[in-house]
């Protein structure tokens, strides 16, 4: 309840401020992120776009709490997460970010529902309303008992898009989302991206398509860890 | 359990993987479990031969003791023999409530079933209280007593008349012996002094069976008739059972040895399989992480794929050591110096859960390090750039 209250309060989902991701390679230091301040509203739609090496996954790491910054501060719906603890960061991840992969990361021998049921097992609750509510909102009622093998990857996709909200996050990370589908398929997965922005979800989408990046609200281009470029395509009210 | 219906639809992924796995657990298994029974088998077996004799002393000829006990055990030819006079000196010791003096022969006729005789007297049923009989003692000295295994061979039922192969002498079937489920199923017994003349040995025993008046004075009883004669082998029937044992055990140690080598072995299979696994599924697990499954929810997920294989194991090897009893008896049969009769590998309900248990235990053990690496997969391994 704090956390949603927090949210409310700025109004912003994401707030990164002048993020630092440090390395060392030998003698090298390599700035993989340098500085970068970048926010996210409920509902927004927000393409990283950039060459290899540029940061992007960098950032998704940091925004989706898998990786812990150098310096700087990333709060997640009003939270300051890089004093988090492992196990705290975990359960974070449970309750507010939803994850989206190129490569759908979906168990072989588990079906549709299994699959999207996952998330609710680790987090230890049973809510079958919300498994059978997403299969239908991702269209897949008739594919309910079929295991990953039997779907195109359009429907993989739809079954990990599916899996990504099971636990109701506030935002969604996509990482090369449409990177192994079908340029038709594109479409129906960006329809979706839409769908779920315009109930209020924010949604980060990492990417070389250039199709699929001008479907955002918003996109923040890198460059050396940086972010090079930034242009608005839809203003929100 | 839904670390265990989890971690089955894991196993499932690689069925051939997963069978080589659970196979090489489950001959381990069996064959302990194999070792385990025919120990306690052997033991009850033993025990319950030397019970059947009746006798807290037995006198052989000199030799090899415990030869001469096998050939009493379970009959036989021996070529020693012990002077008929001796069973008056060991009935006149005041130690010996009941002593039954025996002589035994054995023919082998070709390509037919061996014949096993024991000549005795109303003594030796004063040793054998629970002998049933089908008929009557021996009406005359050409009569004999059927056990109910030869009975059952050669058809015969009591006034019968039954041919000695290579012997030439008929003799009548006075009785059939009820089912005692020992060695004495199997021979054909007859008066004494009958069986001496058919071997052609005269005043020859080959065994005395006594009873002590005292079983607490066995010891002592030993001792005296070791001072009375010298020309003979004295022994109490618990020395001759702890002998069998000792020799046994000393098999025991060897092949425990094999066996727990072979559980070490198979273990490490267990978790070099699984320990394949997980570095197979590193981005997945990564995966789950990030969706939120915590270090103790990966770790779980492995440790309870582990136990269900060797759990699997266990189960396939008590199943593959019942189903292939018969044959591992023949083979640890062929390879030990004495065996009791009868089945030594049954079923037996402690000994199963014994090797569930320890099958349990080899998955909990080879599972901890994979489940272990599991955990300690980063989330950020799932989210790498391809």
């Amino acid at each position: 309840m704090a956390d949603n209250q927090a949210a409310t309060t700025n109004g912003k989902l994401l707030d990164v401020t002048d993020l630092w991701r440090t390395y060392r390679r030998g003698s090298e230091t390599i700035h993989a992120l340098a500085g970068v301040n970048l926010s996210l509203r409920p509902g927004e739609m927000v393409s990283i776009v950039g060459r290899s090496g540029s940061g992007k996954t960098t950032l998704l790491n940091q925004v989706g709490c898998l990786d812990k910054p150098s310096r700087g501060s990333l709060k997640i719906s009003g939270i300051e997460v890089t004093g988090l603890k492992e196990q705290e960061l975990v359960r974070f991840r449970r309750n507010h970010i939803g994850f989206i992969f190129q490569l759908f990361y979906l168990i072989p021998t588990l079906t549709v529902e299994e699959n999207i049921r996952l998330p609710l097992v680790f987090a230890r609750k049973k809510d079958e309303q919300r498994v059978t509510e997403l299969i239908e909102r991702v269209g897949l009622e008739k594919a309910r008992k079929a295991l990953p093998r039997q779907l195109d990857g359009g429907d993989m996709q739809r079954v990990a898009i599916a899996r990504a909200l099971v636990n109701r996050p506030k935002f969604l990370l996509a990482d090369e989302p449409t990177g192994r589908l079908e340029k038709n398929t594109c479409a129906a997965i960006c329809r979706i991206f839409h769908e779920l922005a315009a109930d209020g979800l924010g949604v980060i989408i990492a990417t070389h398509d250039p199709v699929l990046a001008r479907e955002a609200d918003r996109i923040v281009e890198f460059s050396d860890g940086r972010i090079a470029r930034e242009e608005i395509l839809k203003e929100r009210q | 359990m839904i670390w265990f219906i989890l971690g089955f639809k894991n196993l499932i992924r690689r069925p051939t993987r997963t069978v080589l796995t659970v196979l090489g657990v489950a001959i381990a298994i069996a064959v302990l479990y194999s070792l385990f029974e025919f120990q306690q088998g052997y033991q009850s077996r033993l025990k319950g031969e030397l019970g059947a004799l009746g006798a807290h002393v037995m006198v052989v000829p000199k030799g090899c003791p415990y030869e001469a006990a096998t050939i009493a055990l379970h009959g036989g030819k021996w070529p020693r023999y012990m002077d008929e006079s001796l069973l008056d000196k060991v009935k006149a010791n005041p130690g010996v409530a009941e002593a039954a003096g025996v002589i035994m022969d054995a023919v082998f006729p070709p390509g037919g079933q061996s014949v096993i005789m024991l000549g005795i007297d109303e003594d030796y049923m004063k040793l054998r209280p629970a002998w049933k009989l089908r008929g009557s003692w021996f009406t005359s000295d050409s009569s004999i007593i059927l056990g109910p295994s030869v009975a059952e061979d050669s058809k015969l039922e009591p006034g019968d008349l039954w041919t000695l192969p290579e012997k030439n002498e008929t003799l009548r079937v006075s009785a059939v012996l009820g089912r005692t489920n020992t060695q004495d199923d199997g021979f054909v017994f007859m008066p004494r002094r009958t069986l001496q003349r058919i071997s052609g040995l005269e005043g020859k025993l080959v065994l005395i069976l006594i009873k002590a008046m005292k079983v607490d004075q066995t010891d002592a009883l030993v001792a005296s008739l070791k001072a009375d004669e010298v020309d003979m082998n004295v022994f109490p029937l618990s020395e001759l059972l702890g002998t069998i044992s000792a020799l046994m055990a000393s098999t025991r140690v060897f092949v425990s040895a094999i066996i727990l080598i072979a559980i070490i072995l198979g273990g490490v299979g267990v978790l070099n399989t699984v320990l394949m696994a997980v570095f197979e599924r590193t981005r997945e697990i990564g995966m789950m992480k990030a969706m939120g499954g915590s270090r103790s929810d990966m770790f779980k997920l492995v440790w309870a794929e582990t136990m269900l294989t060797t759990l699997l194991g266990g189960l396939v090897g008590v199943g593959l050591a019942v189903v292939s009893s018969r044959l591992v008896e023949a083979i640890i049969r062929g390879m030990i110096p004495y065996a009791p009769k009868g089945s030594l590998i049954g079923f037996s309900l402690p000994t199963m859960l014994f090797c569930i248990g320890l099958s349990l235990l080899l998955g909990l053990l080879a599972g901890f390090y994979p489940a272990f690496r599991a955990a300690s997969i980063k989330p950020i391994e799932a989210i790498k750039t391809e």
